[in-house]
């Protein structure tokens, strides 16, 4: 589990995994999710339509309580669809797989074990542990001298790229991440931004990305998916044409802007309703 | 919860009187009174008069007992919890009785207070004041010092930011003391009457024991532990009642 | 110097107080009950005059430690309290070889948890040295009835705290356990058992505590040889200031057993420090 690695293997970069044929199309198919069906049943997701592409980066974007949550809860497979399928290259999604890794929005490192440990849990988890594999990615997201720390021990920051880490070293055909920089720090945030790009455009993964962040959202995805409020639907699709690689000075040009103000005026829309239906209860 | 889970769980409940008729109908246990003769001895003792005496005093010592527990610890608690001179000056002392098992004062109380009854009522004080105590400074040490600076901000003096940040901050920890307090109220209350004699449960059940009436040793248990339950339901619900923020955890 | 002692240095002007000052008073406390005792003793308050002074019950202890007989003709402290250590951890090291697998059992399966916690929920109540006497009827042997008091002193916090440890379990690093391909095996094993270890350790300690109450009064009541018992019988010969030396002895096993328990816990989660 914690045996000691040779330090002169830590110079290894991890290949780069090579993906001939695309993985990790997504089908997002009539989706509806009501909690307590019996009961009061509140539809947090209501016929949800949805297509994404192998190796595409794809924001969901919307106000709180609209179902962003829930949709990922069942790309993960935590949650069973009342209505409707989720399919993944072709196959329906029946529970949780390590092809799709998860990125909480508190992290869930695993507080018990050292973040060397928590990056080769996925590899253990299979008898699979390479030698200086935890290390090289470990390394990669700049955790090197970390390995034997506790995950209570590092800053947020840090947990959070521990996290990511621990997902690369499982090697997903899709990331789903669940608001994963919502609570760090402006600077730290812009980081981990640049080092999920780097990793995403390397390794060629599919990425659906949750976040209530225009800026995040359009800084990021190929295409943003705007979802209303309660019940959850897709309102609008932007398809971000902005060229990458994309600096954070991107925010000031005209083109970012413009779809800026699009996914915004959809959203304060939205607000608006939301409100409106809260005040009518 | 659905009927299929309740049926379960009244079975669960319902598995021990059978297993207790079995293990004595066919003397899988030799010498265990049958639940026949438990609840013909139950009904009898119903109609004593020392039944019902030895009840009510136990009941009464240990509500007593505890409330004096309560009374003395928590202020002192909260003393030492927030005043660092006087923790110095007292809790060393304190600390050093603590692991002495309560029951283990008994010979101690019989010689130096004047009654027995003073005796088995500080050995059941004790078995809750430690308890109430050590949560109460707990609580108090876990208060956030920015509740205390926000309330001396609004103008709140030394006593008021006791009566109203402190005190309401270390409630839930003291209710945690308290759950267990009640609870070791009673293990040294039983374990006093055992030893000192006289009256209450704990000597009612010994006696029985002695005396032969092996039925009564389990009328006895089931007393005991239908008041334990009671009195322990009495705590979370004075808990429950006295504060409506915050739920109290299960101990 | 080190940043270790930057921090407490610090601490203490927190605190507004330097270290000495702090010691001084603790020593104080600790003197000052001494006095008190002694003070008691000799202006007969209450019935203080029956007791012993602090002086002579050192003196005791003192011989008690060299290997005198507690008491004429009897076993030493030695003995005594080897008897009563041997009971605790026998019970204790009983009870959590059985509370623990059912207690991570009722917490993990719903079904064996309808199944089994309603009817273990019926003995809960009861104090466990009610059942000294049906223990010591039943049982072959007064030995095993005495440990099986303490026993149950110790089962019922160790479990309790074991099921409420499963179930407070963060269901998040299930799944993301699940999400990394864990089995229902593995995740039981990485995580639902670390997850659960603090509060084991917790229901132990108080599992220890009861266990040692319980073990001084089945031994008071039922006799025999033990700390418990020595106590009692002390009394009855008004040898006082044995029955000091077994309440000091009494005192420093039920610390250093705590001590004990605190310290294997704080190894098995050194996860949970900050550092």
């Amino acid at each position: 589990m914690s045996e000691p690695q040779s330090v002169t293997e830590t110079k290894t970069e991890s290949e780069p995994t090579t993906r001939t044929d695309a993985t990790g199309a997504i089908d997002i198919d009539h989706l509806t999710k009501i909690y307590d069906p019996k009961g009061e049943g509140v539809v947090a997701v209501d016929d949800m339509d949805l297509h994404i592409e192998a190796e595409e980066f794809v924001a969901l974007l919307g106000p709180s309580g609209c179902g962003k949550s829930t949709v990922m809860n069942c790309l993960a497979g935590y949650l069973e669809p009342t209505e409707g399928d989720v399919l993944v290259d072709g196959d329906q999604v029946t529970g949780p797989d390590p092809k799709r890794g998860v990125v909480f929005q508190e992290n869930r490192l695993f507080p018990w074990k050292t973040v060397q440990e928590n990056v080769e849990f996925g590899p253990q988890m299979r008898d699979n542990i390479e030698d200086g594999r935890a290390q090289s990615i470990l390394g990669e997201m700049g955790l090197e001298g970390f390995e034997d720390a506790y995950p209570s021990g590092l800053s947020g920051g840090m947990q959070q790229r521990a996290e990511l880490a621990r997902l690369l070293a499982n090697d997903p055909d899709i990331m789903l991440m669940d608001e994963p920089f919502s609570a760090l720090d402006a600077l730290t945030k812009e980081i981990m931004q640049k080092k999920l790009i780097e990793v995403w455009e390397r390794d060629n993964r599919t990425v659906v990305f949750i976040t209530h962040d225009v800026e995040e959202a359009i800084l990021l995805a190929d295409r943003v998916v705007v979802m209303t409020a309660r019940p959850g639907q897709v309102k609008d699709v932007i398809d971000v044409d902005l060229d990458r690689p994309r600096d954070p000075e991107i925010v000031t040009t005209e083109r970012f802007t413009e779809l800026r103000e699009r996914a915004l005026s959809v959203i304060r829309e939205e607000a608006q309703r939301a409100l409106e239906q809260e005040e009518s209860v | 919860m659905d009927t299929r889970r309740r049926l379960v769980r009244i079975g669960s409940v319902l598995a021990v009187p059978i297993l207790w008729f079995v293990a004595s109908r066919f003397g899988l246990i030799p010498g265990l009174p049958s639940p026949g003769a438990v609840t013909t001895a139950y009904i009898a003792e119903f109609d004593r008069l020392d039944f019902w005496i030895s009840t009510i005093q136990s009941t009464i010592r240990v509500l007593v007992s505890f409330a004096v527990a309560a009374l003395v610890g928590i202020p002192l608690g909260l003393a030492i919890g927030r005043y660092s001179a006087f923790a110095d000056l007292t809790f060393p002392a304190l600390e050093m009785l603590r692991p002495i098992p309560p029951i283990a004062w008994i010979p101690f109380t019989i010689l130096v207070l004047p009654a027995a009854e003073l005796s088995i009522m500080f050995i059941t004080f004790l078995g809750a004041f430690f308890p109430i105590l050590l949560n109460t400074v707990q609580g108090a040490r876990s208060v956030e010092v920015g509740y205390s600076r926000a309330a001396q901000s609004l103008g709140a003096g030394s006593f008021q930011t006791f009566r109203h940040v402190i005190y309401p901050g270390a409630l839930p920890a003291i209710h945690a003391g308290m759950i267990v307090g009640m609870g070791l109220a009673w293990v040294n209350l039983i374990a006093a009457e055992m030893v000192a004699g006289g009256t209450g449960l704990g000597f009612l059940t010994w006696s029985a024991y002695t005396s032969g009436s092996y039925a009564v040793i389990i009328v006895g248990i089931i007393t005991i532990g239908l008041l334990g339950a009671a009195s322990s339901t009495l705590v979370r619900w004075f808990a429950n009642w006295q504060i409506g923020w915050q739920e109290v955890e299960a101990a | 110097m080190s940043t270790g002692t930057i921090d407490r240095l610090q601490r203490q002007f927190e605190n507004g107080t330097v270290l000495p000052v702090r010691r001084v008073r603790q020593l104080l406390s600790i003197v000052g009950f001494f006095v008190l005792w002694s003070l008691l003793v000799r202006f007969e308050v209450l019935g203080f005059g029956l007791f012993v002074g602090p002086e002579q019950a050192l003196e005791t202890l003192l011989s008690a430690l060299g290997g005198a007989p507690m008491t004429e003709g009897g076993a030493t402290i030695y003995a005594h309290a080897a008897f009563s250590t041997a009971r605790v951890v026998v019970a204790v090291a009983l009870a959590m070889v059985i509370a623990i697998p059912l207690g991570l059992l009722i917490g993990t399966s719903r079904s064996w948890e309808d199944a089994l916690f309603p009817g273990l929920e019926l003995f809960r109540p009861v104090p466990p040295i009610a059942w000294v006497p049906i223990s010591l009827l039943l049982l072959p042997s007064f030995r095993s009835g005495v440990v099986f008091v303490v026993f149950i002193g110790a089962f019922f916090p160790i479990l309790v705290n074991t099921i409420q440890g499963v179930e407070t379990v963060d269901h998040e690093y299930v799944r993301a356990a699940e999400s990394l391909g864990a089995e229902s095996r593995q995740i039981f094993r990485h995580v639902i058992a670390p997850a659960t270890m603090p509060s084991i350790i917790t229901g132990v300690s108080i599992g220890v505590g009861l266990a040692w109450i319980t073990v001084v009064a089945a031994e008071m009541v039922a006799g025999g040889v033990g700390v418990g018992y020595i106590i009692f019988q002390a009394y009855r010969l008004l040898q006082t200031d044995v029955v000091a030396v077994g309440m000091i002895a009494i005192g420093i096993l039920g610390y250093v057993s705590a001590a004990l328990v605190h310290r294997t816990g704080h190894r098995l989660n050194r996860w949970q420090e900050i550092d």
